[in-house]
């Protein structure tokens, strides 16, 4: 039976003439990476057993063997981030699999000018993730302690008798938690709009849960930029200053990258 | 000395955070099997508890060893039960 296709990314072709690709392991370790030429595009794969892996076998292993989710995971980031030093490259999502080598090329011909446009896109710029997190407790107490309305509201209180403070002071706890939210969203967006303004493109991403990060303190903003070269240093440094400015507001910035633009070269728009 | 960029560029990075990326709604072209897999989204993964360090993980493993017997229950109950000076108030 043919073997299936694990598909990395597609880099321009020229660039692969320049720079070979060396030799490292597959998505299956008895596997190795290859280049499938498809005229200017080349795809990097590779090959899988069609029987090992089949979409309910992956799925299985996605969703109950978090030990194979996480060594798979690496595996495809150590790729792209290998690719994404050396060549100009458009990265798929993890476990982007195909039947056959017929089936990857045909969708890769059938989406050159896509990639073409892509390639243009995303080359010679650079993909930086920046997450902001903070400390509930002490933002939630800073906020209370500066907002006078709420501080009236705390001596107010006082007089009343126990039953009726334990309510109003949820009311309270309520009303600082709107605040919190309020003032942790004007921040982040303030953070976000002057550091877009480093960048080609910018998008905001969806927060991650404790569950999610394992940290003690919560994500209140997680965003992606598109940076020329030449800005990353500059953005890099607007980063580090700006997290050296919110010390002592419970607010922590934290940038990631550079990574393969996973974000900015999505072509689901232009293939629909 | 390095610069700050390449600190940044050096650190090791989370499985969560190389999750949330790889994971990106980013399906450039689809493949045959990417249907439901690359399709998991990290909210649904945020029920599993999503370990972010090989660390975390293998603590996970290691509280899964002690889940909850009755046995153990019981054995535990009648320890505090002596201890509050109840022993035998209630039956296994």
């Amino acid at each position: 039976m043919e073997k299936k296709i694990y598909l990395y990314g597609f880099i321009p072709t020229e660039e692969l003439e320049r720079t070979a690709l060396p030799e490292h392991e597959g998505f299956d370790e008895k596997e190795k990476l290859i280049s499938i030429q498809v005229d200017s595009i080349t795809a990097i794969v590779s090959r899988l057993d069609p029987d090992a892996y089949t979409e309910m076998v992956i799925e299985d292993k996605i969703n109950n063997d978090l030990e194979w989710l996480q060594k798979k995971a690496y595996h495809h980031h150590e790729v792209l981030m290998f690719l994404n030093k050396n060549y100009t490259v458009v990265p798929l999502s993890f476990c982007t699999i195909y039947n056959n080598q017929d089936s990857l090329i045909e969708t890769a011909s059938s989406q050159a000018h896509e990639l073409e446009d892509s390639f243009a896109e995303i080359g010679g710029k650079e993909e930086w993730n920046l997450k902001i997190y903070y400390d509930e407790e002490k933002v939630k107490r800073l906020v209370t302690e500066n907002n006078p309305v709420m501080q009236k509201k705390r001596e107010e209180i006082k007089e009343l008798s126990p039953g009726r403070q334990f309510f109003e002071r949820k009311k309270i706890d309520r009303m600082a938690e709107k605040e919190m939210d309020k003032e942790l969203n004007e921040r982040c967006n303030e953070i976000h709009l002057e550091l877009s303004g480093l960048a080609t493109r910018s998008d905001v991403k969806k927060t991650l849960g404790k569950d999610a990060t394992g940290r003690k303190d919560n994500m209140s903003w997680n965003s992606v930029f598109l940076l020329q070269e030449s800005e990353v240093d500059r953005f890099v440094e607007k980063v580090m200053k700006k997290d050296q400015q919110l010390n002592g507001s419970g607010l922590k910035m934290e940038a990631t990258g550079p990574w393969p633009a996973y974000h900015f070269s999505n072509l689901s728009k232009a293939a629909k | 000395m390095p610069t700050v960029r390449e600190t940044i560029q050096d650190k090791e990075v989370g499985l969560i955070d190389v999750l949330d990326v790889i994971l990106d709604k980013g399906v450039a072209i689809r493949g045959d099997l990417i249907i439901s897999i690359a399709g998991v989204d990290l909210v649904y993964l945020d029920l599993r508890v999503l370990i972010s360090s090989v660390e975390t993980l293998i603590q996970a493993y290691e509280k899964n060893d002690r889940e909850i017997t009755s046995e153990q229950f019981d054995q535990e109950r009648r320890a505090i039960e002596d201890a509050t000076g109840n022993s035998g108030k209630w039956r296994d």
